[in-house]
């Protein structure tokens, strides 16, 4: 009989373990997918929000490429039971799914602060399809949206909101804006350029109530003035979607525990994306990376194993970017790294703003900010990125670094990073393409 | 295997003609800035070298898509298919030798895509310094210019 592999969870990690298994397996195995919803890429919600695209752009993996790969699917049921003794998942309608392996991939949910009126109707978070769709169906020309939460998330759907026409408040309860992903410096410069640009900003901001107000929102403040807004979005971070694996015996601590093939505790159990602390990258050590080009490698590497290879992933790499009104934000690994020797560099006229992240002769991480129309920003987002991954010597180009943290280019190249990083793959073997259909590898 | 562009730095003189056929090929513009390959200076201004895309064999660019708007064209070559791209910047990030690029202007990634088998490049190249070649794809610049950047250092202490 042929292997019965479960996919639990549609979004990206196990979009990519399907595709990998069909990719990799000597015979074929039968594939069953528990899906809440169906899959589409959460990344390109904003382009739909501003409409950009179409709806039907944001699916990935349709009921025709599912049905090229042959994958039984399970259609707005989530799992409800793991019994890993007996290898078998109950779902939510009480259906049991038997399997001999199984990936969890149930990602996370946008969570909002305990305070009255943040769970209320017209209280929108922006994560799903669903909730992608309310919004756009509440924010017209000259809408007044306030937006809770200076974050990644926040921060996708910013230019959206301004493109549909609207006036955008950010409010925050920390001191400064995207406190997760870039630093104080590199945050005012940003808060700085949004405001040039017409959204104002709130941080430091403790929001303690939020209130109906002749169909609009007042939102209260422990200080300061109330905001009255038409639209709300809590966009106040999210969690991992594990409680139904409580009690089944699987080690989870801020995720499931996973070793370096993804496994958990119990061998046949994988788990992937925002749901697994696995190895990281940098410093080799257990991280939960909630990012999409985490989701997407952890995926195929659990394909690929359930598919029969052995495959060892070398550890997520922590990366985000983000453009805000033309304004180019990322930020690569231990960014934040206070035992890290850093060099930066300023150019607030630009602007313009690098931070290298050095232990020792090997950069660690980096913070990048500059225009979207400097085409060498682009560059050198990808050089830091392929520095921070290859982890390779800079001993002799650290004092140039240290002197012209904007000249990054001639130290990739002299310190033959290109020639460390084209032997690496993820998977031990040249990626194939997508396809035609649009779904991700 | 397929062919892959195939640098030789020491004959790059830095006259950026392969700039200028790229961009024109590319978008139709004389534009270097929309150029995909991009000529650096060393040594001060003394040599130069070109520096584009390897297609490397993972493809960072094509698997970290999101909507799997990067494939693989009939010359092998990674290449982002327009109608797709939506513009998320992640395979800018997700590209480790900084050869991803975004046009502003059309909210659109772009790359290296090797002309679909006749790179401009190669053939405005008036030294022979970008070949088109069947062989192996490897680090053309890194000796180059790890001996130039010693002397430059060499020269500035």
């Amino acid at each position: 009989m042929a292997t019965r592999h479960l996919i639990i969870g549609g979004g990206t990690a196990g979009m990519n373990a399907m595709r990998a298994i069909r990719e990799e397996e000597a015979e074929r195995s039968e594939i069953t997918l528990v899906s809440a919803e169906k899959s589409y890429s959460r990344m390109v919600l904003p382009y739909y929000l501003d409409r950009s695209i179409a709806e039907s752009h944001v699916f990935t993996a349709t009921a025709a490429v599912l049905g090229q790969w042959g994958v039984k699917v399970h259609a707005g049921r989530r799992a409800a039971h793991l019994d890993v003794k007996a290898n078998v998942c109950t779902l939510d309608d009480g259906a049991k799914v038997e399997y001999d392996d199984c990936l969890v991939a149930t990602g996370s949910s946008p969570v909002r602060p305990p305070i009255p009126g943040a769970d209320g109707p017209g209280i929108h978070s922006f994560w799903t399809l669903d909730q992608c769709r309310e919004l756009i169906a509440q924010t017209k020309p000259g809408s007044h949206v306030a937006m809770v939460g200076a974050g990644f998330i926040s921060f996708t759907i910013l230019n959206s909101i301004l493109a549909l026409g609207a006036k955008l408040t950010i409010v925050e309860i920390a001191p400064r804006i995207l406190p997760r992903m870039i630093d104080v410096t590199g945050a005012e410069l940003t808060e700085r350029w949004l405001k040039k640009h017409g959204v104002a900003i709130r941080a430091g901001a403790k929001l303690t109530r939020i209130e109906d107000a002749r169909g609009k929102k007042r939102l209260r403040f422990a200080a300061g003035a109330d905001i009255l807004a038409d639209v709300v979005v809590m966009a106040t971070g999210i969690r991992t979607n594990l409680d139904w694996l409580k009690d089944s015996g699987i080690t989870i601590n801020r995720a499931v525990v996973v070793d370096d093939r993804l496994r958990s505790n119990v061998p046949n159990v994988y788990a992937a994306g925002d749901v697994a602390e696995g190895r990281e990258l940098i410093a080799g050590q257990p991280d939960v990376h909630a990012i999409e080009p985490t989701a997407q490698e952890h995926g195929r590497v659990v394909g690929a194993n359930m598919a029969g290879k052995d495959v060892r992933y070398r550890g997520s790499l922590l990366m985000n970017i983000v453009e805000v009104c033309h304004l180019d934000i990322a930020s690569f690994g231990a960014w934040d790294d206070p035992k890290a020797e850093a060099v930066s560099g300023l150019r607030p006229d630009r602007p313009a703003y690098r931070k290298l992240l050095f232990t020792g002769n090997r950069l660690t991480g980096a913070i990048i900010l500059g225009p979207s129309s400097d085409i060498w920003t682009t560059n050198d987002v990808g050089m830091l990125k392929g520095l921070v991954q290859s982890g390779v010597s800079l001993a002799h180009f650290k004092d140039h670094l240290r002197q012209n943290p904007f000249d990054i280019k001639p130290a990739f190249i002299a310190s033959k990073t290109t020639g460390a990083l084209l032997p690496e793959t993820v998977l031990g073997r040249p990626s194939k393409a997508p396809g035609t259909t649009p779904v991700a590898v | 295997m397929s062919k892959i562009l195939k640098i030789v730095p020491e004959r790059c003189t830095g006259c950026l003609r392969c700039e200028l056929a790229c961009s024109y090929m590319q978008t139709g513009e004389y534009q270097p800035a929309k150029s995909v390959i991009r000529v650096s200076p060393f040594e001060g201004h003394t040599s130069y070298a070109p520096y584009t895309c390897t297609q490397c064999a993972e493809g960072w660019c094509m698997t970290a898509c999101p909507v799997g708007a990067i494939t693989i064209n009939t010359a092998g070559a990674k290449d982002v298919v327009d109608d797709l791209c939506v513009g998320c910047k992640l395979c800018t990030i997700a590209c480790p030798y900084g050869t991803m690029f975004y046009d502003p202007a059309t909210r659109k990634a772009f790359k290296c895509n090797l002309c679909g088998g006749a790179p401009a490049c190669a053939e405005a190249c008036p030294t022979a310094a970008i070949l088109y070649e069947d062989v192996p794809t490897q680090d053309w610049l890194g000796d180059f210019a790890a001996e130039r950047f010693e002397r430059v250092l060499v020269g500035a202490s």
